[in-house]
């Protein structure tokens, strides 16, 4: 395990403001590659590495959640004070590292004096100077060094600009505490009280009017900073800066009392529909892929259960869901743009009000928002909403998200219901799907906050500040990298488990029942191979674990090959679109020998009665039945770490699942009763 | 006394006092909002809660019911 190691080597801590650069430092300094975002509160959980070999420093580094102050009030400030003081395995830091937004001075030398006072070592280093300098000031390190008694160094986390002054100030820091002996580190619930707050406030307001000075002597430019200066000076007025300009502007906008939210649902509806419209041709161009290549094996190989298994089973298992990565990899990069250009947290201000009517909180959001990108992840960053009821609540409500777990279903399903030709309306009925989703979700969380109090003991006061961070245009390599990343851990996280169910599922649907026996007389080879493939998953064991199956589908108006592609898919949502393809290719009745997954659809029927078994009626029900069903054990799971017990996974599961049913029963049976089949 | 739920649309104020009794106001003051500040009201939400007020050159958004602790002069 990891404690032999660190022991050995001095650990640093790098901690700070929300949204102050600290995850850019640590990627920066480790070679990682950490989610940064421009929102307070996205980093959630602590995670440590080595510095990178070039820097020459042999010490492990640890990236904790943003924190205002050493009092924690949410589960993510916690975690970062906690490796503060008191961490199981690596113990307390050597060396503190905490990063202040250059531009944010009056606000976020709390911290740093806070940590001082306590007894650690700290590093101050400044971030965002590149942001400073537009303004045409800069921070004197020296003179803030000697104010606060500790070591300050600037840098560009964009640019990596000071970072070897950085590395410097480290050395010499490590080199210095091994010498000194240990110094004793006071919690700072001891030290701190509302009085001695205001008094720090005073104190870093003569700090700030002291540190920052102009950057050049050139005369006009002189002027404006000076300008700025005497705002910053004239200690009656304000001391800091007014906020950023651009940034007023904007929010003139997207924050305008009438059009505000009308452009938030603009943004969130875009940010849906155009999952669609781009990644239809990139999916068109995967799909050809392994059309092509599935033929190629049943053209050029001898026809028997390896060749099955390997175009069956293996390709057009892979295929099925490889097909859906281009618009995985498009939700993950528009969803980073959006976080890094700062709109988030005007997101969060605009729905706390209509969150707060139904027990949950305007931090609900981003947790949510991510949670159309996968549940799991969302949970954990539901840590920042400092109301314990409001946190358990959004972690009930986040499987009702549409993850992209989802989205292979839903596009195949949409791409069965449209024809192939008309993209628009296909972007428009997902985009109506998240809707339904979303409104689905808040309609449910509002009944389920009619009976909150049983679930969730009710504690503490709700509350809501969120800093507004300044917009910034988005980094366009980190949410690149990011979406590479992430799509690539998609794969590898769903792709054995699509394989390993491909094969289980490609042997119950061959066996027992491997030479089956047909009438052979008058048929021609393809015909009698069709024949077979269909006896012989007559007396398969799918077709056995089926009949269980069969009553719970014939009310919803499926059968018993969707069953089975169902239970598959409460192992990961993804298979459901494999098994469908390996299931129903198996029992296809086309002629075509490389039919696409669509055409088996199309054709497939219900075995005992021979009416259609693919109908809008059935296949809007499927799409209900995913909207709803709680299918991920890897959620559960999650879900039963952040919220401390069983109860709450335990209940999603049945009331998530029992809803799809339920819903799914209505929407077809209701559609058959209007006239729709 | 008016407090800073009560600005109007662009209005400035200086902040007389914090109201300690509210369940939020260590972490109100922890965000910098002590008395002397200047504040400013720079937007509403649709719904007119939460505002988002500037204080020492930042943009903060709080709910009405907790910016009803900042006494303002
Ligand atoms: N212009 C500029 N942007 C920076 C700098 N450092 C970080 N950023 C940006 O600031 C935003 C926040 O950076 P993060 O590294 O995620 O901040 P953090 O402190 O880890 O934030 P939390 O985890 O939420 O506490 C991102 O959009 C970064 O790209 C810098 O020196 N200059
Ligand atoms: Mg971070």
């Amino acid at each position: 395990m990891k404690i032999d190691t660190a022991l050995q080597v001095p650990l640093i801590t790098l901690v700070g403001p929300p949204n102050s650069g600290k995850t850019t430092l640590f990627n920066l300094l480790s070679g990682k590659n950490y989610k940064t975002v421009n929102y307070p509160g996205s980093t959630v959980e602590y995670y440590t590495s080595r510095i990178l070999p070039k820097y020459n420093i042999q010490a492990e580094l640890l990236d904790s959640p943003g924190i205002v102050s050493l009092l924690p009030e949410s589960i993510d400030e916690k975690v970062a004070v906690d490796s503060l003081y008191s961490h199981p395995t690596l113990g307390a830091p050597d060396l503190v590292i905490t990063t202040i937004d250059s531009c944010q001075l009056s606000r976020h030398l709390l911290l740093p004096i806070q940590l001082v006072s306590s007894g650690f070592n700290v590093i101050i280093v400044l971030t965002m100077t590149d942001i400073l300098a537009k303004r045409d000031l800069k921070v004197s390190e020296n003179r803030l060094s000697k104010s606060l008694n500790c070591d300050v160094v600037a840098i560009n986390g964009r640019t990596k600009q000071g970072v070897d002054n950085l590395i410097k100030l480290i050395n010499s820091n490590l080199e210095r505490i091994k010498t000194a002996e240990k110094k004793n580190i006071l919690p700072h619930s001891l030290i701190e009280n509302k009085t001695n707050l205001l008094d720090t406030f005073k104190e870093i307001e003569e700090i700030v009017n002291d540190v920052y000075e102009p950057i050049k002597v050139d005369k006009i430019n002189l002027k404006t900073a000076n300008n700025e200066l005497k705002v910053l000076q004239d200690g009656s007025a304000s001391n800091g800066f007014t906020p950023d300009e651009i940034t007023i502007k904007i929010d003139r906008v997207l924050l305008h009392r009438f059009w505000g939210f009308l452009v938030f649902l603009l943004v969130m509806g875009l940010t849906f529909t155009s999952i669609f419209w781009i990644a239809q041709p990139l999916m068109n161009f995967v799909d050809e892929l392994f059309t092509n290549l599935n033929s190629l094996v049943l053209e050029n190989f001898e026809p028997g259960w390896l060749t099955f298994l390997i175009s069956d089973g293996i390709i057009s298992g892979t295929g099925s869901v490889l097909v859906f990565v281009p618009q995985i990899l498009i939700l993950f990069l528009i969803l980073g743009l959006l976080e890094d250009s700062g709109y988030l947290a005007r997101g969060a201000m605009l729905i706390d009000k209509p969150l707060s009517k139904i027990g949950l909180n305007g931090r609900s959001f981003v947790p949510m928002l991510s949670g159309f990108a996968c549940a799991i992840p969302a949970m954990i960053a539901a840590r920042t909403i400092p109301n314990r009821k409001e946190r358990l609540f959004t972690i009930f409500i986040i499987p009702l998200m549409s993850c992209s777990a989802r989205l292979p279903v839903y596009a195949l399903l949409i791409a069965y219901l449209i024809p192939k030709d008309n993209a628009w309306l296909g972007g428009f009925l997902l985009g109506g799907i998240y809707f339904l989703s979303t409104i689905s979700s808040i309609v449910v969380a509002w009944i389920i906050n009619k009976f909150s109090k049983r679930i969730f003991s009710d504690e503490g006061s709700s509350s809501f500040i969120l800093e507004l961070p300044s917009y910034k245009i988005p980094k366009i390599n980190a949410v690149i990298n990011h979406t590479y990343n992430s799509s690539k851990q998609y794969i590898l996280r769903a792709g054995p488990m699509i394989l390993g169910f491909s094969l289980v599922l490609w042997f119950l649907t061959f066996f027992p029942n491997i030479n089956p026996q047909v009438e052979k007389e008058g048929l021609t080879t393809e015909q009698i191979q069709n024949l077979e493939r269909a006896e012989r998953l007559e007396h398969s064991f799918a077709s056995d674990l089926g009949k269980i199956i069969q009553p719970f589908m014939t009310p919803i108006g499926m059968d018993w090959r969707i069953g089975v592609s169902l239970i598959s898919a409460f192992a990961a949502r993804e298979v459901f679109v494999s098994s469908l393809a390996l299931t129903f290719k198996v029992t296809s009745e086309d002629d075509e020998e490389q039919s696409t997954l669509l055409n088996s659809l199309t054709t497939a029927k219900i075995g005992a009665t021979g009416e259609k078994l693919f109908t809008v009626a059935t296949s809007i029900g499927l799409i209900v039945f995913f909207i709803f069903a709680l299918q991920c054990l890897s959620t559960v799971a999650v879900s039963r770490k952040e919220t401390g017990g069983w109860k709450i996974p335990i209940l999603q599961v049945f009331i998530f699942t029992g809803l799809a049913y339920f819903m799914t029963f209505l929407t077809v049976n209701g559609l058959r009763f209007f006239g729709v089949q | 006394m008016r407090t800073a739920a009560e600005l109007n649309y662009r209005e400035k104020g200086i902040i007389s006092e914090i109201d300690y009794s509210h369940p939020s106001s260590k972490r109100i003051m922890e965000h910098g909002f002590t008395p002397g500040q200047t504040i400013e009201l720079i937007c509403k939400s649709t719904f007119n809660d939460p505002i988002a007020i500037s204080i020492r050159g930042t943009l903060i958004a709080i709910r009405k019911s907790e910016a009803g602790c900042i006494k303002l002069k």
